[in-house]
């Protein structure tokens, strides 16, 4: 049997590689890591590799995909080499991230009240009232403890020197966490003794702090209040994380139609009948919430929600409207609210973004658009994404005439080169591009990070896009201890 | 608990039931199959085990291997063992949370194995029992891991429930169906193969032994699988147990729920309980298995009105 040989491992130019400093110069926190490998054959990779597939598959951490008449069951795509981040990183990226959700909860608060931070022409209230997620619903709706971002997700990438990025917020209804989890657990069976070895810090404590965070903000002051989970149901992609969370939380796992409104109060049906809720942690979309005030086609949600939302009877995770915080062409200016709302430099860095309901900018992006990416303001997945490196003149073209139909629905940024990590691939180690989300829970207590995330990778050679609905997978992340 | 779980959980339980009833009636089929100097006769096991259509049944025609896929493997069959295990793995995927992993990832192998490509080349060109065994074995690890693993309150009632009422349901189809067949073919009445397949398809023939010496009687069969206290197939065990979980369920706020349907229950064991083999001939026993199975009929039903 061979063994891994590192030689063939290849930098690529101009690339931060979270594995090598240059070819054969190993950064430290991976030392331990490429030691154990090496003492096994690539037949052991292999059948780790198997092993993997097997435990995701027998768990059932699958999503179906219903094209072809039968569902057929596929797995996320995991990379069986975990992704190391030292302890000198994290710290930093944990006060980063602090930093910046503490400016956009106060935004949220701001926007949808006050509103200083437009009358201060900080921000144009153009931009504002054109966002799709701005809802007027929410405009003076108290929120417990003034919290509106209680479960994040922030997207970060490293630049060729290894700075880290912020490339998006994700304050709606982050998803990942349940593979963060679950790739752990794996990990654990992968490389018996090899995670205390490296001191890599624990992720357990999640869902705990998650289910602390829930119960601190009921509105009724019970000893027992209910908390239940909204999930869209069974067929939704993310029903896994779902029911997943809500286990380990022990909460109830609720759809749309096992609830109904009454007096202004939220009640699930149950065997024994009508029960109050006092906190709905959803995952269903703005959009779907509630009929009466949103889509009036969604049976996802529940009618009369907002109602009892306002008048204070129910807690809602995230808070809703979220999304004109998240918004790509309010992510601009996320750096001018830290210093506006705290006095603050901003730790993070943002992406430099080009607003293209700008006429300026739009006409600096057209002219330097082979080293763009453009984006929608309110999409995702990597779905409606432009490449500009990658892109062809028709294709180009075919976007520029979208883009025109109304620029200030999107955003472009110079292409980044995202920072590779090693993966297993044909029996090679080889460099894959990644970025990282980690999620931080706000409570009343403050701010809390688990030290460590998803680190999505894109799988295909040369790939700059990690995106799981586009072929990315992910991999186990490491936070070392000092 | 929501009522959507309970729902839940009652339907998946009686999935699971229902396909062990169907791998064992066809493991015992099979093996009888191969052990007949007259052409086997599927058409009873089709008629109880498949939703199928009359001219499908009779393109099969007796040919053992095609029956087995098709109780096994056919989508089109509503009742094939792939269709069922299905809804029962959508179910307890729906209430994922409720159930013990160790239950949730029984019931995801199960149906994996349902899939393994390996089990339709067993029917198809190996031994169909080993196929089967296969299958009977994740059903056997199922209620080991179900007994072992889930907590004893709401939940464990409304699968026991579940349970219990699609066994009865299936010892009665069973009994009816083979006993029609007597009075069409009243030689049967003294084939002993008949007699002992019957038993073995339901488990019971073990204890049958034991209780009846002396051969084989339309009687005794009847007597076991109808009112034996100890058979846990029959149907008066059934309905005793039904009685038992539903109890446990009695809460002060739906009382009146919860009275209405235990009268019914009631109602129902204690017409097994006060029959016995000569009662049931006077009534007849085709007339006296449907009003038995039109009870249990009416329990999922008021089931579905008071509790889903």
């Amino acid at each position: 049997m061979s063994e891994i040989d590192l030689s063939k491992y290849q930098n690529i130019s101009n690339t931060w590689d979270e594995m090598y400093i240059s070819n054969d110069n190993l950064r430290e926190q991976y030392h331990k890591i490429i030691t154990y490998l090496q003492k096994e054959s690539a037949n052991d990779l292999n059948k780790k590799e198997e092993l993997a597939k097997r435990l995701f598959m027998s768990q059932g951490i699958t999503f179906t995909v219903y094209d072809s008449g039968e569902g057929i069951e596929k797995i996320f795509p995991f990379d069986i080499i975990p992704r190391v981040i030292t302890s000198p990183e994290w710290s930093f990226i944990e006060k980063g991230i602090k930093q910046r959700l503490k400016a956009l909860n106060l935004f949220l608060k701001d926007v949808y009240s006050t509103q200083f931070i437009i009358k201060d022409k900080v921000i144009p209230a153009s931009l504002i009232y054109s966002c799709p997620h701005f809802l007027r619903e929410m405009y003076n709706l108290n929120v417990p403890h003034d919290i509106y971002i209680h479960i994040a997700g922030i997207d970060l990438i490293r630049d060729y020197d290894g700075t880290f990025y912020v490339l998006e917020d994700n304050l709606r209804t982050p998803s990942g966490v349940s593979y963060m989890l679950e790739n752990r657990e794996i990990t654990k069976r992968l490389f018996p003794d090899l995670i205390p070895q490296c001191k890599v810090r624990s992720v357990t404590e999640y869902p705990n702090i998650l289910y602390k965070n829930l119960l601190a903000l009921s509105p009724r002051a019970v000893s027992n209040p209910t908390i239940v989970l909204l999930s869209p149901g069974m067929y939704n992609s993310a029903y896994y994380e779902h029911t997943t969370l809500a286990r380990l939380m022990g909460v109830e796992l609720v759809e749309g139609r096992d609830l109904v409104i009454s007096d202004q109060k939220v009640f699930m049906k149950t065997t024994t009948g009508l029960q109050q809720v006092d906190v709905i942690y959803r995952r269903v979309d703005d959009d779907f919430l509630d009929p009466l005030v949103f889509n009036p086609q969604s049976v996802l949600g529940v009618a009369g929600l907002m109602s009892a939302y306002r008048k204070g009877n129910v807690a809602i995770i995230n808070a809703v409207g979220n999304g004109v915080a998240d918004d790509k062409a309010v992510y601009k200016y996320v750096p001018e609210m830290i210093r506006y709302y705290l006095n603050e430099e901003p730790l993070l860095k943002n992406v430099p973004t080009y607003s293209l309901g700008n006429a300026d900018e739009k006409e600096y992006v057209f002219e330097n658009i082979n080293k763009m990416v453009i984006k929608k303001t309110n999409g995702s997945g990597g779905y409606g994404m432009l490449m500009g490196h990658a892109a062809d003149q028709r294709e180009i073209d075919d976007y520029k005439i979208e883009v025109l139909k109304d620029p200030r629905n999107f955003i472009a940024q110079p292409t980044i080169s995202l920072s590779t990590a090693p993966c297993y691939m044909d029996g090679v180690l080889q460099p894959r591009r990644v970025d990282l989300r980690p999620f931080a829970l706000c409570g009343p207590d403050g701010i809390s990070i688990v030290p460590g995330g998803l680190t999505r990778v894109a799988l295909k050679e040369g790939s700059l896009v990690v995106n799981s609905s586009q072929g990315g997978g992910s991999k186990d992340t490491w936070v070392l201890s000092s | 608990m929501l009522s959507r779980v309970a729902s839940s959980l009652y339907w998946l339980s009686r999935y699971v039931e229902r396909s062990d009833g169907i791998l064992r009636m066809l493991k015992i089929n099979y093996a009888s199959s191969q052990d007949t100097i007259h052409e086997f006769t599927w058409d009873p096991v089709i008629r109880i085990s498949s939703g199928g259509k009359e001219e499908e049944i009779s393109s099969m025609k007796n040919d053992s291997r095609k029956v087995v896929e098709y109780l096994l493997f056919n989508r089109d069959n509503p009742n094939s063992i792939i269709n069922i295990i299905t809804l029962a793995r959508e179910n307890a995927r729906s209430v994922q949370e409720h159930i013990a992993t160790d239950l949730w990832q029984c019931l995801n192998e199960y149906y994996h194995t349902v899939k393994d490509p390996k089990l339709l080349w067993y029917v198809q060109k190996d031994d169909p029992i080993t196929a089967l065994d296969i299958l009977i074995k994740q059903v056997m690890l199922y209620y080991g891991t179900a007994d072992s693993t889930m907590e004893r309150g709401e939940i464990r009632s409304f699968m026991s429930i579940g349970k219990y009422l699609e066994r009865s349901i299936q010892s009665i189809d069973i009994l009816d169906i083979k006993f029609i067949s007597v009075s069409d073919n009243p030689d049967l009445l003294t084939d002993t193969s008949y007699w002992k397949h019957l038993l073995l398809s339901l488990g019971g023939y073990e204890l049958y032994l034991k209780s009846y010496r002396g051969g084989f009687s339309d009687e005794n069969v009847l007597e076991l699988i109808m009112l034996n206290q100890d058979f846990p197939r029959s149907a008066k065990y059934g309905v005793h147990n039904i009685q038992r979980y539903f109890e446990r369920l009695k809460s002060e706020k739906n009382i009146e729920h919860y009275k209405s349907l235990s009268f019914n229950i009631g109602k129902l064991h204690s017409y097994i309980t006060y029959s016995s083999v000569y009662t049931i001939k006077e009534e007849g026993l085709h007339n006296y298995l449907v009003k038995i199975r039109n009870g249990l009929y009416g329990i999922g039903n008021l089931l579905q009105e008071y509790y889903f």
